[in-house]
Parts: structure tokens; sequence; C-alpha cells
């Protein structure tokens, strides 16, 4: 639950998805659910010259499975609250 | 905030799905489920290539089995038909390492 | 103030919460690896790390010797999300060179 909380805090800000076949997208995140199935807004890939499969999209549902990475704004990192929800999660589980 | 909102204003819109094992696959969605299984109809699939333009292949009505699905964008069709496709040239994506 | 319950190594997440806030080594598949300061993890080894370094691998063969030619390529990212499923192995800080 600690990265659901996380990601829905994050919403309306830019991040960049990094995929496990090396696709990078960047956008804004505009919802999560419980599996990390991420829906970005305003997306563009950031290789786009060697990418070109997606220049007709600009919103897109990113399978969770498929996430290696996902690069995070600083302003949306606040290591404090982490540590904390960390340990919380820790205990509980 | 769930799933159910990531989709469901997609159903009866074009959409352009890449799958696990790097293929692009357009068409309208007509359903989903939690798992992301899709079902798309009047669907073509885009293969790039880097010596020919993009070539469609009619596939029809598709069943995508979620766990082979990377990302379901939704097409722009303003976007996409001012793409001359026969002039597009790229790599195929790689297939997802898992 | 950590309790003896706190710092009582039980089981392999245990030593990960006791890395929290210090710079681990995150070995991962496809030949990947980072280097940053843990800021969060979960039971899927699903993690925030900040200050990240990561190092690609990849060996090329030569075309005319077939030697192989191993290549890394470096990158810095301020924070970063990493998945959990990825994650062949993680190692606390002043354990790796």
């Amino acid at each position: 639950m600690l990265f659901f909380s996380y990601f829905k805090e994050l919403v309306g800000k830019e991040v960049t998805v990094e995929l496990k076949n090396d696709l990078a997208i960047r956008g804004t995140l505009h919802s999560v659910d419980q599996y990390l199935n991420i829906k970005l807004e305003n997306t563009r890939v950031v290789e786009q010259d060697k990418y070109p499969h997606m220049l007709s999209v600009k919103n897109c549902f990113i399978r969770g499975s498929v996430v290696r990475y996902v690069l995070l704004p600083p302003d949306g990192v606040d290591v404090d609250i982490l540590h904390d929800a960390t340990r919380r999660e820790a205990r509980g589980g | 905030m769930s799933i159910i909102s990531g989709l469901e204003d997609l159903v009866d819109e074009t959409i352009s799905v890449i799958t696990n094992d790097g293929r692009n696959i357009v068409g309208i969605l007509k359903g989903y489920d939690q798992a992301t299984n899709l079902i798309m109809d009047e669907s073509h699939e885009r293969v790039y290539s880097t010596r020919t333009g993009v070539e469609q292949l009619v596939l029809g009505l598709y069943i995508i089995r979620g766990d082979n699905i990377s990302v379901v964008g939704e097409l722009d069709e303003d976007l996409d038909s001012n793409l001359d496709l026969s002039q597009l040239r790229a790599q195929p994506l790689k297939p997802v390492m898992h | 103030m950590a309790t003896e319950e706190d710092s009582a190594v039980k089981e392999p997440l245990d030593l990960i919460r006791l890395s929290l806030d210090e710079r681990i080594y995150v070995k991962l598949r496809s030949d990947r690896e980072l280097r940053g300061k843990l800021h969060a993890y979960d039971q899927h080894l699903n993690m925030i790390l900040g200050d990240v370094e990561e190092v690609i691998t990849t060996v090329e063969i030569d075309d005319e010797t077939y030697e192989e030619i191993v290549k890394t390529s470096k990158r810095v990212v301020p924070y970063l999300f990493v998945r959990g499923d990825g994650v062949i192995l993680v190692s606390p800080p002043l354990r790796t060179s």
C-alpha cells in the first residue's frame, strides 16, 4: 500500500516512466491503482526519433508489471515522510 | 483512482496497444477487465521496419490477454491522420524483458 | 532511539530496514546496477532511491574478431522508484567496493 499511497499523492506531477522494453514515456501522472498501473496525460516518448511508435498517443495507460523505473520529480519526494511510512509498513508487514 | 477509471473512458475509442513482444496493434476498444484483458474490434497491426514504411496488417476482432500488454494509448485521430506512415521508419520495439 | 526490537535482524527484510537512509547497492535484471540512498521500500522490494547512479553493462561481439567487448554506461538520477520484480539483490552500505 505504501507506494500506491505515495503515487496517489504524486498525481498531477510530471514523471518519466521507463519500461522493461527500454521505452521511456514522460507525462503528467493522472492516476494509479493498487497494481501500480499508471495513467499518464500529455505524454511524449523520451527518444521520439528512435521510438516513433506512440507519436499519435497523448494519453496512455501503462501496465504496472512492465514498469522498470519511475523517475520522480525532486519536489515530489519528502524523505522524512517516506522513512516514517516505510517503518510503519515494515512493522505492519 | 482505481483501474476502472483507467480504461472506461477509452471504450468505443481507437486505441494503440503495445504488447510485451513489441508489437503495435491499433483498433477500437470494445471491452476490458481488471486483468487488462482487452477486446479490440477492427484492429490492425502496424509493423515497423528500418527499410520500408510502416506496413499495416488487418487483424479484425482480437482479444489480447492482459499479461501480454505493456501500454494502452488513446489514439489522437487528428495527430494520427497527419502521420505519413509510409515514410515512417523505425526499429521494431524490443520485447519486454521481465 | 532504536530499541532492541528495532535493531534485531530476524529475516532478510530486517536488514534492509536497517539500511533506510543509507546508500545501498542494488543489482537488477538486464545487467543494471544501482547505488543510491534508500528512502522507501516495501515487501516486494519496490524502492525509492535518492542520488542514484545507474550502471548498465552491455556486451557486444566484434564483427571481425568475435571478441566480446564489454561496455558500461552511467547516468545519475535525483530520485528513482524501482519496481521490485527487477531486483536480484540488495546490499547494505560498506559491503561493496
